[in-house]
C-alpha cells in the first residue's frame, strides 16, 4: 500500500512509470478496495480463460475454438538463452496516428486560420532553438575534450620523457593504463548505474524511435546528461571511440525536450508549445534534433538531412524536409561561430564541424578515371573488412548478453579495455623503431622515446592521440610520415580494439574509430601502389587514406546517400563524391553478402520490434487472420468502471489499445465495433473520475479538455497508482466522447504485405482486424508484424520474450 | 607569339599620333623598333643616361629603380651565400629592411611631374610582368618563410636578446665538441665519442632546453596571428647540434627497460581473459522467458516449413 501511495505525482519524476506501464511488478500490490479474490484468482486462470473476464461474451469466436485449446500445453516457464531471433516485450510503439475523438475535433475546429500561422511559426522557432542547443552541446563536448585530453597526454608524455631518460617506462605505461582505466571507470559507472540507455553510439536507439518504438527513456533530460558525460570520459579515457555518434542523439533528445516547451525530469512547465505535446510532433523535432547532431558532428548539414531521411524518418514531407534543413545549418553555423571565438579567430568560421578532414583541394588530391577501378577494389576490401568487423562484434555483442549483464562487471569490463588500449598503444609506440623529424608543431603531443633528439616516434602519431585528430593526421601528413610497417601494425590492432570497444556500457561512437582503421589501410593501400608503380605522381597517400577510411566506415555500417554526402561535405570537395559514392556502393553490396550493418545487427540483439521499409518478400501467403492476436479483450461503449479497472490490472495483458464495442446488452444484435480507446486515455479518465454518475451529481463538474491529456503525456502514471473506491467501481464510463471513432480496420482475408504497408505508412499502433459484421476478431500490433523476418532460408518467426 | 612589324606598325603609328605632343618621340622609337635595334639603343642610351628618350621614366624614378635593382642583388647574394649553414636572418637582416624601405619609396613616390602617372604607377604596375612586384613579394614570401621575424626584435632592429643568447651557446656547445675532439678524427670509430659526451652534456642540455623554452614561449605567443615556427637559424642551428650528438656521437642512449615493459604489459594483457573466463564460468547466463502469443493456431508455420523446402 505504501507504494501505492507513492506513485500518486501527475508529472513527477518517477524512475519506473514509463516502462512499468502496465507492465507492474508482480509485488506490486494491486488496488485497494478491489476484490483481491477476483485479482487473485485471476492470476490462477489460464491466461487464456482470464483474458475474457472483462471482455463481451459474444466477440466471434465460433469457428477458432477447436484451436484455442492448442495453447493449453504452453503454460510451464519456457527459458531460453537470449538470441537474435526474440522480440522483446519491453517495447512498446508510437502513438504516430492522431487519437480524432470529439475533444480534437472541437480543438481543431477552435483553432483557426491565424492560429495555424503561429503553431508553424512556432515549428520554426522551435527547429532554430534546436539548432543553437546541438551547436552550443557539440562546442561544450569538443571543448572539454580538448582541454582535458590534451592536460592527460601532457602529463602522460612528461612521464615518459623523464623515465626515457632514467629508465623505468613501465612506471609509465602503469601511470597511462591507470589514467585510462579511472576516468573510464567514471564514464562507465554513470552510463551503467544511472542510465543504460545512453550506452553506445544512440543511433540504434533514435533509429528505432523514429521507427516507431518506444525505448524507454531515450528522449529523457537526464539521459542527455548522462550522455554527454559519458561521451567525455570515454574520449578522454583513450578509449577506441567518437564523439560523433553520441551527437546524433544528443541532439534528438535536444529536440524531444525543447518541443515540448517543459522538463519532467526537472519539475519544469513553461507553459509554452503545448500543442506539440503528442507523439506525432514529436517525431518531427526528433528527426530534425538527429540532423541538427549529424550537421554538428561532421559539418555536414545536408547530410544531417538525410541522415535523418535514410536512417530514421518513415514519414517525411517536404515541408519538413526544408524545416530540418534549416535546424541542420543553425546547428553548423553556431558550432563554426562559437568554436571560431573559442579558438580566437573570430570571423574565420573555420571549423564547421566536431572532425574536420581537412582541405582536399590541391592538385595532388584530385584523381584521375584510371583511379577508379582501384577505389572500388577498396571498396571491396572495406566491405569485407568491414563484414569481418560486424560478425566479431556480434559475437563479443552476444556473449556481454548473456553473461556481463551485471553493472558492476560491465564497468569492470569497460576498465579492462580503458587499460588494455593504452596498454597495447604502449608496447606498439615501445617497439616502434619508425622516428620521423619534427616538422614545427603538426604533432600535437610529439613523443621521442628512443629516438633521436629533434625526432619523434611515428607511431605515437598514431596511437598517443585523439582519434579525431589521428585521422586527420592520416589524411594529411605529407608522403612519407609513415612507414608502412608502423600503418599495418596499427591498422591491425585499432581493427580488434574498436570492435572490442563497440558495445562497451560507455557512451561512444564508432564513426571515428572506423575511420580511423580504414585511413591507416587505405594509406598503406596508398604506399605500396606507389611502390609498385615506382613512384608515380598520383599516388598520394592521403587521397587513398581517404577513401580507404570510406570503405571501412560504408563496410561497417552500410549507410550509403548520407554517408556519400556527409564525406563530401567533409572534405569540402564535390568532384570526390563520385568515388566515394562507388566505394560506398561496393562496401555495401560486398558487405551484406555477408552480415548486415552494425545497427541494424544491434537493433536486432536487443530484441526490438522494427519496422523495415517493406514486408518480407515471400510474405503473400500469410492474411491478417494468422498474423492478428486473439481473442481481443474490448470494452463496451458504457463501460463499468471495476471491469475497466481489472482488464489494465491485469499483468498477464498489459495491452494498451482496446477495441470499443456497441454497449448492446441484447444478445441478438451483433456487437459492432465503434471505436478504439487507448490505456494512456482510460488512465486520464480514471484519474479525473469521468463517471456518468458524478456527471449527473455535479453539473458542475469541469469537462474534460484535451489538455489534460496532454498535461499527463508522456508519462502516463501506472494504473496502481490510481484510487477507484468500491463504490465508484459500480459506476459507468462512457467513453464514447473519448475514443477515437475512426480506428483502421481490415478485413481477415488481408494480406501480411497490405497489412504492413498501411500500418508502416500510417504509422499505426493498433489495426483492428473485423470480419463482414463489423466484429472484432483480432488486433495486429507492431510486434505481430516484425516476428516475421527473412532469414537465411526463407521467411522465420520470432518468438516474444520477456526481457 | 610576336607580332608581325608590318602589322604592327600603322596601328602603332595612328596611336601615335593620337597621343600628340609625344607622338614625334614614340614615332622615332617605334620606327627604330620596327628596325628591330630598339634594345641595343635603349642600353645605349641607358648608359649614356640621356633623359629625353625614355618618356615613361622621370629621372627620380629611374633612380628609385636602379636602387631597388642593387638592393635586390645584395639581397640575392646574400641569401644564397648563407643557405648552408642557413644564417640567413643574422645576415641579411639588413639587407632585407633596406630592400623593404626602396620597395617602399617607389610605392609612395609622386612623381614630381604634374601628370597624373607617378613613379609607383609607372614602375609597378605599367606592364604585365611587374617584375619588380614579383621579387618584392618573392623576397617577402621567403623571409615570412625562414621566420626570421621571429628571432629578430620588434622594430627588425638587430637580432632579439633571446636569439642571441641561443647562438652563444650554440657556438659554446661547438667550440665545447671540437675541443673534446681534439687529437680524434671524426671518423676515427663510432664509439670513442664518450670523452665529448661526458664534457659537453652540460652545455648540450642547456641548449637544449633554452631551445624547448623557445619553443614554448613561440607557441603561446603564436595564438595571437604568429606561426608556431622558429626561426630557421635557430631551428637549423638545433637540428645540427641534435643530429651531431645523438647520430654522430651516439650520445643520447636511453635506458630501455624492456624486461619490466613486457611483464607489465603482459600482466594487464591476461586481465581480461581471466575477466572472460571468470564471468563465463561463474555469471549465471541470463535466461529469457518466453511469453506466447494469443493466435490462432493456423497453418502459418507450416507456411514456412512450405515454403522453405518449395
Amino acid at each position: 500500500m505504501a507504494n501505492v501511495a507513492k506513485k500518486v505525482s501527475w508529472s513527477g519524476r518517477d524512475r519506473d512509470d514509463d516502462d512499468e506501464d502496465g507492465r507492474a511488478d508482480e509485488t506490486t500490490p494491486l488496488l485497494n478496495g478491489t476484490g483481491p479474490g477476483l485479482a487473485a484468482g485471476g492470476r490462477q486462470l489460464t491466461s487464456s480463460s482470464f483474458l475474457r473476464i472483462g471482455q463481451l461474451s459474444n466477440v466471434d469466436l465460433n469457428e477458432d475454438v477447436h484451436e484455442l485449446e492448442t495453447e493449453l500445453p504452453r503454460q510451464y516457464p519456457n527459458e531460453i538463452p537470449h538470441n537474435e531471433k526474440l522480440l522483446s516485450l519491453k517495447y512498446e510503439s508510437l502513438d504516430y496516428d492522431n487519437s480524432e475523438n470529439q475533444l480534437f475535433l472541437e480543438e481543431e475546429r477552435r483553432i483557426n486560420h491565424t492560429a495555424f500561422r503561429t503553431v508553424e511559426i512556432k515549428r520554426w522557432v522551435i527547429c532554430a532553438m534546436i539548432g543553437i542547443f546541438t551547436g552550443l552541446i557539440a562546442c561544450f563536448i569538443d571543448i572539454v575534450v580538448e582541454n582535458l585530453a590534451g592536460l592527460k597526454y601532457r602529463v602522460v608524455k612528461g612521464n615518459i620523457d623523464k623515465f626515457t631518460e632514467k629508465g623505468g617506462l613501465s612506471f609509465s605505461l602503469l601511470l597511462w593504463a591507470t589514467l585510462n582505466a579511472s576516468v573510464v571507470m567514471v564514464g562507465s559507472m554513470i552510463v551503467a548505474f544511472i542510465e543504460p540507455v545512453a550506452a553506445g553510439s544512440g543511433i540504434p536507439q533514435i533509429k528505432c524511435y523514429l521507427n516507431g518504438v518506444k525505448i524507454p527513456h531515450v528522449v529523457r533530460l537526464k539521459t542527455l546528461v548522462i550522455k554527454v558525460c559519458g561521451v567525455i570520459l570515454s574520449v578522454v579515457g583513450g578509449l577506441a571511440v567518437g564523439k560523433e555518434g553520441p551527437m546524433i542523439h544528443s541532439g534528438a533528445v535536444i529536440a524531444a525536450g525543447i518541443s515540448q516547451g517543459r522538463s519532467t525530469s526537472l519539475k519544469r512547465d513553461f507553459k509554452i508549445f503545448e500543442y506539440f505535446r503528442r507523439d506525432t510532433e514529436k517525431r518531427d523535432f526528433v528527426s530534425a534534433g538527429a540532423a541538427a547532431g549529424v550537421s554538428a558532428a561532421f559539418g555536414a548539414p545536408v547530410g544531417g538531412v538525410l541522415f535523418s531521411l535514410e536512417e530514421g524518418a518513415s514519414f517525411w514531407n517536404q515541408f519538413l524536409t526544408w524545416r530540418i534543413f534549416f535546424a541542420s545549418m543553425i546547428s553548423t553555423f553556431t558550432l563554426n561561430s562559437v568554436l571560431s571565438v573559442y579558438h580566437g579567430n573570430a570571423w574565420d568560421l573555420s571549423s564547421p564541424g566536431l572532425i574536420n578532414f581537412g582541405r582536399f583541394d590541391n592538385e595532388k588530391m584530385g584523381y584521375t578515371i584510371q583511379e577508379i577501378p582501384i577505389f572500388i577494389f577498396m571498396g571491396v576490401v572495406g566491405g569485407i573488412l568491414g563484414a569481418l568487423f560486424n560478425a566479431l562484434n556480434y559475437w563479443l555483442t552476444m556473449f556481454r548478453i548473456r553473461y556481463i549483464h551485471r553493472p558492476c562487471l560491465q564497468v569492470v569490463e569497460a576498465m579492462l579495455v580503458a587499460a588494455v588500449t593504452a596498454t597495447v598503444g604502449f608496447v606498439m609506440i615501445y617497439c616502434s623503431r619508425d622516428c620521423q623529424p619534427i616538422h614545427g608543431s603538426t604533432v600535437a603531443y610529439p613523443l621521442q622515446l628512443f629516438c633521436a633528439d629533434g625526432e619523434y616516434n611515428s607511431m605515437a602519431t598514431a596511437f598517443f592521440n585523439t582519434p579525431e585528430k589521428s585521422v586527420v593526421n592520416l589524411f594529411h601528413d605529407p608522403p612519407g610520415s609513415y612507414n608502412p610497417m608502423t600503418l599495418g601494425m596499427f591498422t591491425l590492432m585499432y581493427f580488434f580494439l574498436a570492435c572490442w570497444t563497440y558495445g562497451l556500457t560507455v557512451s561512444a561512437g564508432v564513426f571515428i574509430p572506423s575511420l580511423l582503421i580504414g585511413a591507416a589501410w587505405g594509406r598503406l593501400f596508398g604506399i605500396s601502389l606507389s611502390y609498385l608503380t615506382k613512384g608515380s605522381i598520383w599516388a598520394d597517400p592521403g587521397k587513398y587514406a581517404l577513401m580507404g577510411a570510406a570503405a571501412q566506415l560504408g563496410g561497417i555500417v552500410r549507410m550509403t546517400l548520407s554517408l556519400t554526402v556527409i564525406m563530401m561535405e567533409a572534405t569540402g570537395n564535390v568532384t570526390y563524391g563520385f568515388p566515394i559514392m562507388l566505394v560506398l556502393m561496393t562496401a555495401k553490396i560486398v558487405g551484406d553478402y555477408f552480415v548486415e550493418g552494425l545497427y541494424d545487427m544491434h537493433i536486432q540483439l536487443q530484441s526490438v520490434p522494427f519496422l523495415h521499409w517493406e514486408a518480407p518478400v515471400t510474405s503473400h501467403s500469410l492474411t491478417a487472420r494468422e498474423v492478428m492476436s486473439t481473442p481481443v479483450t474490448c470494452l463496451r461503449r458504457i463501460e463499468r468502471v471495476g471491469t475497466v479497472v481489472d482488464i489494465l490490472s491485469d499483468t498477464s495483458s498489459n495491452h494498451n489499445g482496446f477495441p470499443v464495442v456497441e454497449s448492446n446488452p441484447d444478445a441478438t444484435q451483433v456487437a459492432g465495433l465503434r471505436g478504439l480507446i487507448l490505456r494512456s486515455q482510460l488512465i486520464v479518465l480514471l484519474k479525473h473520475k469521468v463517471f456518468v454518475e458524478r456527471a449527473n451529481l455535479s453539473l458542475v463538474q469541469r469537462r474534460l479538455k484535451l489538455k489534460d491529456f496532454r498535461d499527463a503525456y508522456p508519462r502516463f502514471p501506472p494504473i496502481q497508482s490510481i484510487h477507484v473506491s468500491q463504490d465508484e467501481r459500480e459506476c459507468m464510463i462512457d467513453l464514447s466522447e473519448f475514443m477515437n471513432p475512426s480506428p483502421y480496420t481490415v478485413p481477415q482475408e488481408a494480406s501480411l504485405p497490405r497489412v504492413f504497408k498501411l500500418f508502416r505508412a500510417l504509422g499505426l499502433r493498433h489495426l483492428v482486424v473485423v470480419d463482414n459484421r463489423n466484429e472484432v476478431v483480432g488486433m495486429v500490433t507492431r510486434k505481430d508484424l516484425a516476428r516475421y523476418r527473412l532469414g537465411k532460408e526463407g521467411l522465420e518467426e520470432l518468438s516474444l520474450a520477456q526481457t | 607569339m610576336a607580332p608581325r612589324p608590318c602589322l604592327l606598325l600603322p596601328l602603332l603609328l595612328a596611336l601615335a599620333l593620337a597621343l600628340g605632343p609625344a607622338a614625334g618621340k614614340a614615332r622615332r622609337l617605334l620606327a627604330l623598333e620596327a628596325l628591330g635595334e630598339a634594345e641595343e639603343l635603349a642600353e645605349e642610351l641607358w648608359g649614356a643616361g640621356l633623359p629625353g628618350d625614355l618618356p615613361e621614366l622621370e629621372p627620380e624614378c629611374r633612380r628609385l629603380l636602379a636602387a631597388f635593382a642593387e638592393g635586390s642583388a645584395a639581397l640575392t647574394g646574400c641569401l644564397g651565400r648563407r643557405a648552408r649553414p642557413v644564417r640567413l636572418c643574422q645576415a641579411c637582416h639588413r639587407h632585407y629592411r633596406r630592400l623593404l624601405a626602396q620597395y617602399g619609396s617607389i610605392a609612395r613616390a609622386v612623381g614630381n611631374s604634374s601628370e597624373s602617372h607617378n613613379c609607383a604607377k609607372s614602375i609597378l604596375t605599367s606592364d604585365r610582368l611587374q617584375i619588380v612586384v614579383t621579387l618584392s613579394e618573392f623576397f617577402n614570401e621567403t623571409w615570412d618563410a625562414a621566420n626570421c621575424a621571429n628571432c629578430l626584435k620588434n622594430d627588425s632592429e638587430g637580432l632579439s636578446d633571446s636569439t642571441v643568447e641561443f647562438l652563444d651557446l650554440f657556438n659554446k656547445s661547438l667550440t665545447c665538441f671540437e675541443h673534446n675532439l681534439q687529437g680524434q678524427t671524426i671518423y676515427l670509430s663510432p664509439n670513442n665519442y664518450t670523452e665529448v659526451c661526458k664534457n659537453c652534456n652540460e652545455t648540450y642540455k642547456m641548449l637544449n632546453d633554452l631551445y624547448n623554452n623557445l619553443q614554448r614561449m613561440n607557441r603561446q605567443g603564436g595564438e595571437s596571428g604568429h606561426s608556431a615556427h622558429l626561426c630557421i637559424d635557430v631551428e637549423d642551428a638545433m637540428n645540427i647540434t641534435r643530429k651531431l650528438w645523438s647520430r654522430t656521437f651516439n650520445c643520447s642512449v636511453p635506458c630501455s627497460d624492456t624486461v619490466p615493459v613486457i611483464a607489465v604489459s603482459s600482466f594487464i594483457l591476461f586481465l581480461p581473459i581471466v575477466f572472460y573466463l571468470s564471468s563465463f564460468l561463474h555469471s549465471k547466463q541470463k535466461k529469457r522467458i518466453l511469453i506466447l502469443p494469443k493466435r490462432i493456431q493456423s497453418n502459418a508455420s507450416l507456411v514456412n516449413i512450405q515454403e522453405k523446402y518449395s
